[in-house]
């Protein structure tokens, strides 16, 4: 039975100390969801005896198929704490006053890395992270991308060591080697933490330590669990100890003599280190007498440890005796909840130094300082960060935090897109919340209203959000910062009806399977095609499978998966070129050519963009790219959509009104830099020049008329003479495999253009991580190709890294790239064949 | 001198090509010279003008001087058509007063209001070797229904063509000129069977269609105007089969569509002036920009291209009236799209199917009282995502019923967002810029005119 109602949630929602915002964060398969229903289970949500096999945060039915987490699921507990525990927590902002009770609100995540921008929205609307490790396989590749979020959004994380049971059971490590496993990936964990925190920013020292209690280890399968701090107590009183000192004791190089009863930090002979002696020995007592059936040590063994075995399983032995036994000692619920509630921020403390990481506006007006103090009377603000949807198609819940304020049912509030502007009404509606709701799981229950600290969905919103916003009741607030994923949507396929008089039915789906997905991409392209873009084939997959099954419901014909590609230059444009308006009173005289290296991934990550200060962007061009300060001054614009990676620099001097006609020729610049010149892709990495420019006297005759096609014109000129290249996305795959492996990998990786660039064992483990660069165009099938050479003992992880050049010269035909330029522009629609110089190029 | 006039030395160099058409020796019948003038005389008229295409202005003084030898009128040679050789200048042929027009050359049968007599372009055909080609492919028509087009250009053996067509598939259909304005009319052209019973256009639904002529924008229009099964081109110079598939053109129309919905500014691009029916028709694409709340404005300059539509940065997307022979709309050249007034009203008018597999190519048959007319319901979701923009996109239409705040509001909008374009704008006009421009001496400029400044090389 629950052992909570809404009621009672409703009332805790008021009390902000004692709330709990958290998301549970792993690698793939290391057993987030099955240690998440220790927690569902001890709120009795579901039976404990089911625990860690329902897996109740996967609540679609191709989660549980797979048994592999695709959606965050958020879920609301309440629970209460113990006198004795609530000590621990002295900051006077992470509890109320004499109020046990704890309202823990958890978004389980998935671990796949085609996931992780389910993972990116589950961070934002928390405060803390559970971190889960499987201590047989280390700390992962996705373990540290997840952890690097984690605390780029400043959230506080805390560890957790599953899958002890394997380790015990099936790898049978004596107690010694599973203390130094731990110790590894504890230090591992907190040299992840130090490279990407700083201990003197305003979050503090966020190390996890096991002699603090921030560290728990058990089996998340098996249901126990436990910290120091639960075994300190079982031995607090027998040493006359004081519970702390204890905890400090039992962790590191500290080591106890039994006979002469001294403790000492140095290993010999006669003492044993204690966190082997007094927590791994008991613990490994109980697995070896339940598993090798000794009936009378068993008996002995409970009585010490005071646990008593129900009559329904009194028949039990072998591992579901041991099941029992453990989850009844060592409740894995009991030892998360204090983890959680000891270690984890609560909104209050969180807020205060979230904000500024949060919020786009002035750090002082009235939305800043409510977000600040998490003040339920200031105005609301409240961020949606994904769309969750409902049994009715086509409507979502909006899912959100509460940073201000409170949001209450029939409210009218202000409703702001990512590209709201304060002071502008593009992206904003003033709509009445028609209903607030609380997310449980596979349920939602109504609630009338909710303050701030919370997490809920409203109803009501969806249509006017795409996939994220900002909702408020300050007419002067500004948006909530949008969030930033660690993967791109590289792969792509075109759908399309089988049935094409079901195309309404698609483009309906289409529209739906945008919102739901905080990543994916639905785009209608300039051909018309209709496109879908994820992070990796198996995101495709799903969401592919989502649109055909509950977005658009009709059969649906997909292409094989491709890639967009990139255009770009090779040298310098080998001549100044001129293009001439076309009433020929106008010139223009431009240059392409590469950019250094680095400058646009600076770009696309926003170190450098249009909105800077543009003497502090040309510092700091001239000092890493070595650009002429004048010259890096004097960019123009960024393209395409204003913030792409290319750029148009003027390199004239004092040419007349050109002032003037630099509108139209930023119009042009937009123009070709979204359509290149070869197969109308976006081009990267571009830099273009305008050397000189003659203008008509007359304002009439150098209109926008005369200069956009022409500059148009003009750049792709400088296109062509600067040899155009064509770029292809490529991924970085981290391959986890045992040595015997390696060598299928090799061959894989080779066939498929790969190249592998770090090969290196898993400290403590047989297992070899091998690091690649892959194209994202090569990968499709790769996982299964190298599953079939590898005995499927090898396990890919690939994630888009980086543009690189596709070698070969696209005008060149039977070259690779010509092929790709000339597939393109099948597809689109384009005339074949190359683009004509002359077209574009004017002679004096 | 040299300032005001283009340099001797390029005058005399320049190369100036010259098409040189065939001999038209048959004047007289090739241009129904006789034909022409019983029209003139039965019904009267004293001023006349002949129209020309650019490529038949060479044989107009012969035909002028023919029909003058005739008969007693007035005549008048009109080139250089404000916007398609293939419609009847009619504002031309007003500015002389004149009764009626003769129109030579190619044509696009759309409607005008003033008499006009056809003299259609003459080609040789073999018709027996085409109807061989196709007979490789279709012996006969047991199985599945035929229909011919042909060309205007082989009207003059429309009988030769009937029968034999006739002779070897029975059951099929044959397309026949048509230049009176019947009810069945499409483009020009009616269906008919063998016992010379005419059919709309919906007959051909299942059948194959056969164009008999040379590859160009007519054909186009029926492969997507008209939903046959197939279509093919029967090419009689070459003998050739070829299956046309519009697929892909169809797909890059649906995106437009979805972009007139995007569009917050809608430019009414007039390329077209006869007929009392483009007055209606653009009073309809302003009122469906208006209760969807868009922006439209009307553009006129001559024949278009992009280098005049590119003085309008602000508009989003064109609407253009045109003939349905003009082939701007496919253009890739422009800085904002081109699309048809059928797809302008199938993107702002819910009333209409919102993903037709089949165009409306001639806007006449949008009106009322025509084919494809419907009434105007503006689109209905307040809201929705643009596919193109990943954006929301929201219908902003005018709620008169609200209270009066609300009105005022709604003004207030109107002018936020013809004043955003503008705000965008990094030169807004002559500033004076006082005390920032630091002073300069005089300098010496360009010498020469633009073609050519004197100070450049050559």
């Amino acid at each position: 039975m629950v052992n909570f109602t809404v009621d009672e949630i409703r009332g805790m929602m008021d009390k902000k100390r004692n709330i709990r915002n958290m998301s549970v964060i792993a690698h793939v398969d290391h057993g987030k969801s099955t240690l998440t229903d220790s927690l569902v289970s001890k709120a009795g949500i579901i039976a404990g005896a089911r625990a860690g096999e329902t897996r109740f945060t996967d609540t679609r039915k191709d989660e549980q198929d797979r048994c592999i987490t695709i959606k965050s699921t958020a879920i609301s507990m309440f629970f209460e704490l113990e006198e004795k525990d609530l000590v621990f927590i002295t900051n006077p902002d992470q509890r109320e006053k004499s109020e046990k009770g704890f309202l823990i609100n958890l978004i389980d995540s998935p671990g796949h890395v085609d996931f992780s921008s389910e993972v990116t929205a589950a961070l934002r609307v928390t405060d803390g992270a559970l971190v889960v490790v499987d201590c047989v396989s280390g700390v992962c590749v996705q373990t540290e991308t997840v952890l690097r979020q984690a605390i780029a959004e400043r959230i506080k994380p805390i560890l957790f060591m599953n899958k002890m049971d394997r380790a015990l059971l099936e790898l049978q490590l004596e107690a010694e080697e599973l203390y130094q496993t731990f110790q590894r990936i504890v230090e591992n964990v907190n040299v992840i933490i130090a490279t990407y925190n700083d201990d003197g920013g305003p979050m503090g020292e966020v190390r996890v330590d096991p002699s603090k209690g921030s560290v728990g280890f058990g089996s998340g399968l098996h249901g126990w669990a436990f910290t120091l701090k639960q075994f300190s107590e079982m031995y607090a009183d027998k040493f006359k100890i004081d519970l702390v000192k204890l905890m400090n004791r039992l962790w590191g190089e500290n080591f106890f003599n039994p006979q002469t009863k001294k403790w000492s930090k140095q290993k010999d002979d006669d003492n044993k280190r204690s966190f082997c002696m007094y927590v791994l020995d008991p613990i490994y007592k109980v697995f070896d007498a339940i598993m090798k059936f000794k009936k009378e040590e068993i008996d002995d063994l409970l009585k010490k440890i005071g646990v008593t075995i129900k009559h329904e399983d009194s028949d039990k032995d072998g591992k579901a005796l041991l099941k029992v036994v453990m989850r009844s000692w060592l409740p894995a619920g009991e030892a998360l909840l204090q983890m959680i509630a000891i270690h984890l921020p609560s909104p209050v403390v969180a807020q205060k130094y979230r904000m500024e990481m949060l919020y786009e506006g002035p750090h002082d007006d009235e939305a800043a300082i409510g977000i600040k103090s998490c003040d339920p009377e200031a105005p609301l603000m409240m961020y949606v960060s994904k769309m969750v949807p409902t049994s009715d198609k086509g409507r979502f819940y909006a899912f959100g935090r509460v940073f201000s304020g409170k949001v209450v049912t029939g409210q009218k509030a202000r409703i702001m897109g990512p590209n709201f502007t304060p002071g502008k009404k593009e992206d904003l509606y003033e709509k009445t919340i028609q209903r607030t709701i609380l997310m449980m799981g596979r349920y939602v229950e109504a609630i009338e209203d909710v303050p701030s600290g919370n997490i809920c969905g409203l109803v009501g919103v969806d249509q006017f959000l795409v996939k994220t916003g900002t909702i408020t009741t300050f007419k002067n607030a500004h948006n909530m910062k949008v969030m930033k994923f660690s993967v791109s949507p590289v792969v792509r396929v075109a759908v399309e009806p089988k049935n094409p008089a079901d195309l309404p039915k698609l483009v309906e789906g289409l529209k739906r399977l945008a919102k739901s997905d905080p990543m994916v991409q639905c785009i209608n392209e300039e051909s018309g095609e209709h496109i879908v873009a994820g992070a990796g084939e198996l995101h495709l997959e799903i969401c592919l499978k989502d649109l055909e099954e509950d977005h658009a419901c009709i059969p649906i014909k997909k292409s094989d998966p491709v890639v967009s590609y990139r255009e770009t230059v090779a040298e310098e444009s080998d001549q100044l070129c001129l293009s001439k308006s076309p009433n020929k009173h106008n010139r223009l005289f431009m240059k392409a050519q590469p950019m250094p290296d680095g400058l646009p991934e600076d770009i696309d990550e926003g170190r450098v963009n249009p909105r800077d200060d543009f003497k502090t962007r040309a510092r700091y061009l001239t000092e890493k790219y070595e650009y002429d300060v004048t010259e890096a001054r004097k960019i123009w614009c960024f393209g395409p959509e204003g913030t792409g990676p290319n750029i148009l620099v003027d390199c004239s001097k004092g040419v007349q009104y050109l002032n003037e006609i630099k509108d139209s020729v930023v119009a042009g610049f937009q123009w070709a830099a979204k359509e290149g010149v070869m197969a109308e892709e976006n081009l990267r990495g571009v830099r273009f020049n305008i050397y000189d420019v003659t203008l008509h006297t007359d304002a009439i005759h150098r209109g926008g008329g005369q200069i956009i096609p022409t500059t148009r014109r003009c750049l792709y000129a400088c296109l062509l003479t600067a040899q155009p290249r064509l770029m292809e996305p490529v991924y970085l795959c981290e391959i986890q495999c045992p040595e015997v492996a390696v060598g299928g990998i090799y061959g894989v990786l080779n066939r498929r253009r790969g190249h592998v660039f770090e090969e290196s064992q898993v400290a403590g483990t047989p297992m070899f991580i091998v690091k690649a660069y892959l194209p994202v165009n090569e990968s499709f099938g790769f996982t299964a190709d190298l599953r079939s050479n590898t005995g499927g003992q090898a396990f890919p992880q690939c994630v888009f890294d980086h543009w690189q050049v596709l070698p070969g010269d696209p005008c060149e035909p039977q070259s690779k790239p010509y092929n790709v330029v000339q597939e393109t522009r099948k597809r689109k629609g384009l005339k074949e064949g190359l683009p004509d110089l002359t077209q574009y190029l004017d002679k004096l | 001198m040299g300032n005001f006039t283009t340099e001797d030395k390029i005058c005399i160099t320049r190369e100036i090509t010259v098409n040189k058409t065939e001999g038209y020796d048959d004047i007289i019948t090739n241009f129904d010279i006789k034909e022409t003038c019983k029209w003139i005389e039965r019904k009267k008229f004293a001023k006349v003008c002949l129209q020309f295409p650019d490529d038949l202005l060479e044989v107009s003084c012969k035909v002028y001087k023919e029909i003058k030898d005739r008969i007693e009128v007035d005549l008048y040679i009109m080139g250089d058509t404000s916007y398609a050789s293939c419609c009847i200048d009619s504002v031309a042929a007003m500015h002389v007063q004149a009764n009626g027009v003769v129109h030579y050359g190619h044509k696009c049968f759309s409607k005008t209001d003033i008499p006009v007599y056809m003299v259609l372009p003459k080609e040789k055909l073999d018709f027996d070797a085409a109807i061989n080609t196709l007979k490789k492919i279709y012996d006969s028509d047991d199985n599945m229904k035929l229909c011919l087009f042909y060309g205007a250009e082989f009207e003059h053996c429309n009988e030769n063509i009937t029968r034999k067509w006739f002779q070897k598939y029975p059951k099929s259909y044959i397309c026949h000129i048509e230049l009176e304005d019947k009810p069945e009319r499409f483009l020009g052209r009616i269906i008919k069977d063998v016992q010379n019973v005419e059919y709309p256009i919906q007959a051909l639904k299942d059948c194959i269609c056969i164009y008999l002529g040379s590859r160009g924008q007519t054909i186009f229009n029926y492969t997507i105007s008209i939903p046959a099964t197939k279509w093919y081109l029967l090419n009689p110079s070459s003998s050739q089969l070829e299956q046309l598939d519009e697929t892909i053109w169809f797909k890059r129309r649906r995106f437009l569509i979805e972009k007139c919905k995007d569009a917050n500014i809608i430019g009414i691009l007039i390329c077209k002036l006869s007929g009392k029916q483009t007055k209606d028709i653009i009073s309809r694409m302003k009122e469906l920009c208006k209760v969807n709340g868009k922006k439209s404005y009307i553009v006129s300059v001559g024949k278009p291209n992009s280098a005049k539509l590119a003085n309008f940065p602000e508009i989003d997307i064109y609407v253009m009236i045109a003939c349905p022979e003009n082939d701007l709309y496919s253009s890739r050249d422009f800085y904002r799209p081109i699309v048809f007034p059928y797809e302008l009203e199938i993107a702002l008018n819910s009333n209409r199917e919102p993903f037709p597999t089949y165009h409306v190519t001639d806007y006449d048959e949008l009106l009322p009282g025509r084919r494809h007319y419907g009434d105007i319901k503006p689109i209905q979701e307040i809201a929705d995502v643009s596919l193109i923009t990943g954006r929301i996109r929201e219908a902003k239409v005018n709620h008169l019923d609200g209270s009066s705040q609300e009105l005022a509001e709604q003004q207030n909008w109107a002018l936020e967002s013809i004043g955003k374009t503008l705000q965008d704008r990094s030169w807004k006009g002559l500033e004076q810029k006082l005390g920032e421009t630091e002073v300069k001496k005089v300098e010496e400029g360009r010498k020469g005119i633009a073609l050519q400044y004197s100070n450049e090389q050559e």
